[in-house]
């Protein structure tokens, strides 16, 4: 075995033997004694990173994360909790009890770019951690923990930079983002050397098995198999797993998650509940007049377009409006310009929007603040004119703002409005826990989607009971889609866990 | 250590380097560096430079820092700093670099009527570190007789009953050593690594299974794969580097001591 030691203190001490330089205090070499020992790491097992954080109390479902990963998982490990249990203290003290054994000096932490200052922010004030966020022509080199975004990384010069540095431990938030091993990103993440490794989701399978195959693989390759053996034992068709027990335990050795109900703590409930919608007679019309133009133009038989389309007619006209308009643009024959502009014509026409109007009757029944999430933008202008022209207030949130503004709409929605309207992108990294009221205007086709979303108010926090509304169109493509919902919940909960009501309280059986 | 025990650090820090407390609360102190200890924790090579370049009249830093915020009240400007942060780190790093040779003699009565004799011994502190995805760390305190080279362990605990001075005594007679103090400290060095060697090494050899399954796991993803991608070779590099067994013998601090 290697012996590491070094010849510095023997020639310091010959120099005071020599009289080259002057003996030291003796109260200073008592206090340095002591210090060593008390410092001292007596134990390969057990955490040491919590008696250096003052300003935190870690939970013990968290600290039993961290111990988990460190002794049984060898610091490689999915942390999968729920959302809102608190992942990034978790990442935090496994990340910190490394730097204190000595085991790391230098990490990556790579974060959807909107979670940047959240990091730095809770490693630096929660963990003193000195966590820098990345900026252009920084020197890697002169900044041991670094957090920066998945897409700066991914991109040349960033990622040759990043290679060229030898990083004892990558950590990664929303790593669902790497389900798909054809992106730039999961070749990326795969060209690093990963000693130690912490891959982040509440959401680690979110439309098939595979997915999980795939972040398995980042992390562990061979653990589950490689693709070939995968496919033949796991999955004949995506759906259909055989070997459910056997899958279930092996993924269980490199990923922890803990549900709301085992940590402990007291949960108040999810009424979860689908509001089942019927369309006007005029929306009907309007809405099987567009289902028909695949049989008219062949600038709409395309799958994906008519799906687009139905879902938004499902949403609001003027999101349908938007898609209709550029569609026409490609059409060449004058007769089915024609026929799509009365379409047109007719759906501008609508008086009525039977879902704004049932949002707005659950909004009034709450009485309190409520949530709404889209997923078009036009759907989110419209409902704000709606509900406005109700004498309800409302604020806009999505994604792409910066942190100013995330804080400013916030704030505003806490102090001033009573409805907040998000699109789809504004679904991570905002806590309102004052808010117990969430909408799904428009059902995603990914389940994990909701679950992200219904996490913004149901988490450690939350005093109330939190009511989530999904709302559904008889008759209509969201049919299909709460189908398929129930068919993916199935497969996640087969796989991973079982997880909290996202689409209704009483589970469908398959 | 709660914020007391910080608190009392600090103090005893500031004043065994000569630098004066201007005010001492039970919850922050200010302090005012000296030169030497301005150059060692303020990381400003440059103004020092500067100052010492141009003949300049040196103004060291004042400190102020906190070591318990909840007692805090009013405005006070300072550092908050406890166990963990990294200030406090600096401080036990230049505690170390202070702290890391002595010579001490034992205070002897001067009324005695014979001459008292002082035997020499060297006497080191070692810190043992285990190494694999895992870490363990031990103290051991050698100390070694200058005279008759006997051996002896918590030699810091025997010091701590003993009373040092850092002055040698005109009435007392220094032996001098048969066996030279860099000799002694190979011998120490020798003892430390028996130690090592006669330690229980289990934790070696689970890492090395550890190291051995993770291993095979990669075998199996790659099985039967001809031209073997960039990433296989980096992962079983990863895995070196994770599991391999590593041992660390480290000095702390030693020094040479003259006693009964």
């Amino acid at each position: 075995m290697i012996i590491e030691r070094s010849t510095e203190w023997k020639e310091g001490l010959v120099n005071r033997l020599e009289n080259i330089e002057p003996w030291d205090n003796w109260t200073l070499y008592k206090m340095c004694y002591e210090i060593v020992n008390d410092n001292l790491i007596t134990e390969f097992s057990g955490l040491q990173s919590p008696k250096y954080l003052p300003n935190l109390t870690p939970l013990s479902h968290q600290l039993e994360v961290a111990e988990t990963v460190i002794e049984r998982m060898n610091g490689k490990a999915i942390l999968a909790d729920e959302v809102g249990l608190g992942k990034t203290i978790e990442a935090g003290l496994i990340l910190k009890e490394y730097l204190i054994r000595g085991l790391v000096k230098k990490a990556l932490i790579l974060a959807p770019a909107s979670l940047i200052n959240q990091w730095v922010e809770e490693l630096n004030y929660k963990f003193y951690i000195p966590a820098i966020p990345y900026k252009k022509n920084y020197q890697l080199d002169h900044y041991d923990v670094v957090v920066m975004s998945m897409d700066t990384a991914k991109k040349s010069p960033h990622k040759e930079l990043i290679y060229a540095q030898d990083y004892d431990m990558i950590i990664i938030d929303e790593a669902h983002k790497l389900k798909n091993h054809k992106t730039k990103i999961y070749e990326f993440v795969q060209g690093l050397k990963k000693k130690f490794c912490l891959l982040l989701t509440a959401t680690p399978v979110q439309n098939d098995v595979f997915e999980l195959f795939y972040l398995i693989s980042l992390l562990k390759p061979g653990h589950l198999g490689n693709y070939e053996t995968f496919q033949s034992s796991f999955s004949a068709s995506k759906h259909n797993l055989e070997h459910d027990e056997y899958l279930r335990e092996l993924v269980n050795q490199v990923m922890v998650r803990n549900r709301r109900q085992d940590t402990g703590i007291e949960w108040t409930n999810r009424r979860v509940q689908i509001i089942p919608i019927q369309f006007s007679e005029a929306e009907k019309e309007v809405y099987d007049l567009i289902l028909d133009l695949k049989n008219i133009s062949p600038v709409f038989s395309g799958a994906f377009s008519m799906i687009t389309l139905q879902k938004e007619m499902c949403s609001s006209k003027e999101a349908t409006a938007l898609t209709l308009e550029k569609m026409r643009e490609k059409c060449e024959n004058p007769d089915e310009m024609d026929h799509v502009n009365e379409i047109i014509q007719k759906l501008m026409g609508l008086e009525i929007n039977s879902k704004a109007e049932k949002a707005y009757e659950i909004i009034s029944q709450a009485n309190d603040k409520v949530i709404i999430f889209t997923e078009y933008r036009a759907s989110q202008t419209y409902l704000q004119w709606y509900l406005n022209s109700k004498g309800i207030t409302s604020v806009l949130f999505n994604g792409k703002f910066n942190k100013n503004k995330r804080d400013w709409m916030k704030r505003l929605f806490k102090e001033q409005a009573q409805v907040l309207i998000a699109t789809e992108s504004g679904g991570e990294g905002i806590n309102l826990q004052f808010c117990h009221h969430v909408i799904n205007y428009d059902l995603p086709w990914n389940p994990m989607k909701l679950e992200q979303r219904i996490g913004r108010v149901h988490r450690l926090g939350q005093e109330h009971d939190v009511h989530i509304y999904n709302l559904a169109i008889d008759n209509t493509i969201e049919k299909d889609i709460l189908d398929l919902l129930y068919v993916k919940i199935d497969v996640f909960e087969k796989v991973v866990g079982d997880l909290d009501d996202i689409l209704s309280t009483y589970k469908k059986t398959i | 250590m709660f914020p007391n025990q910080v608190h009392g650090y600090l103090l005893k820090f500031f004043n065994e380097n000569n630098c004066p407390i201007l005010t001492n609360t039970d919850h922050y102190i200010t302090v005012q560096l000296t030169v030497d200890m301005d150059k060692k924790i303020m990381n400003r090579p440059f103004y020092w430079r500067y100052l010492e370049s141009t003949d300049g009249v040196p103004d060291p830093a004042q400190l102020t820092f906190i070591t318990d915020q909840n007692k805090l009240d009013g405005a006070i400007k300072g550092e908050v700093i406890h166990f963990g942060s990294p200030r406090l780190n600096q401080l036990f790093q230049a505690t170390k670099e202070l702290g890391a040779f002595v010579q001490m003699f034992e205070r002897v009565s001067d009324k005695f009527e014979s001459r008292p004799i002082l035997t020499p011994w060297l006497g080191v502190n070692y810190k043992i570190s285990y190494y694999s995805d895992q870490t363990k760390e031990m103290l051991y305190s050698l100390g070694i007789n200058l005279m008759t080279g006997h051996l002896t362990d918590d030699f810091q605990e025997l010091l701590s009953r003993v009373d040092l001075v850092s002055i040698r005594s005109e009435y007392v007679f220094h032996l001098p050593y048969i066996i030279k103090p860099i000799r002694a400290l190979e011998r120490l060095d020798t003892a430390i690594e028996n130690i090592v060697q006669q330690d229980d090494h289990t934790w070696a050899e689970e890492a090395k299974r550890r190291w051995q399954k993770d291993l095979e796991v990669l075998e199996y993803f790659y099985e039967g794969v001809e031209n073997k991608p960039e990433c296989y070779e980096m992962e079983k590099k990863a895995l070196e580097e994770q599991y391999a067994a590593r041992i660390k013998i480290e000095v702390i601090n030693g020094g040479l001591f003259y006693m009964k």
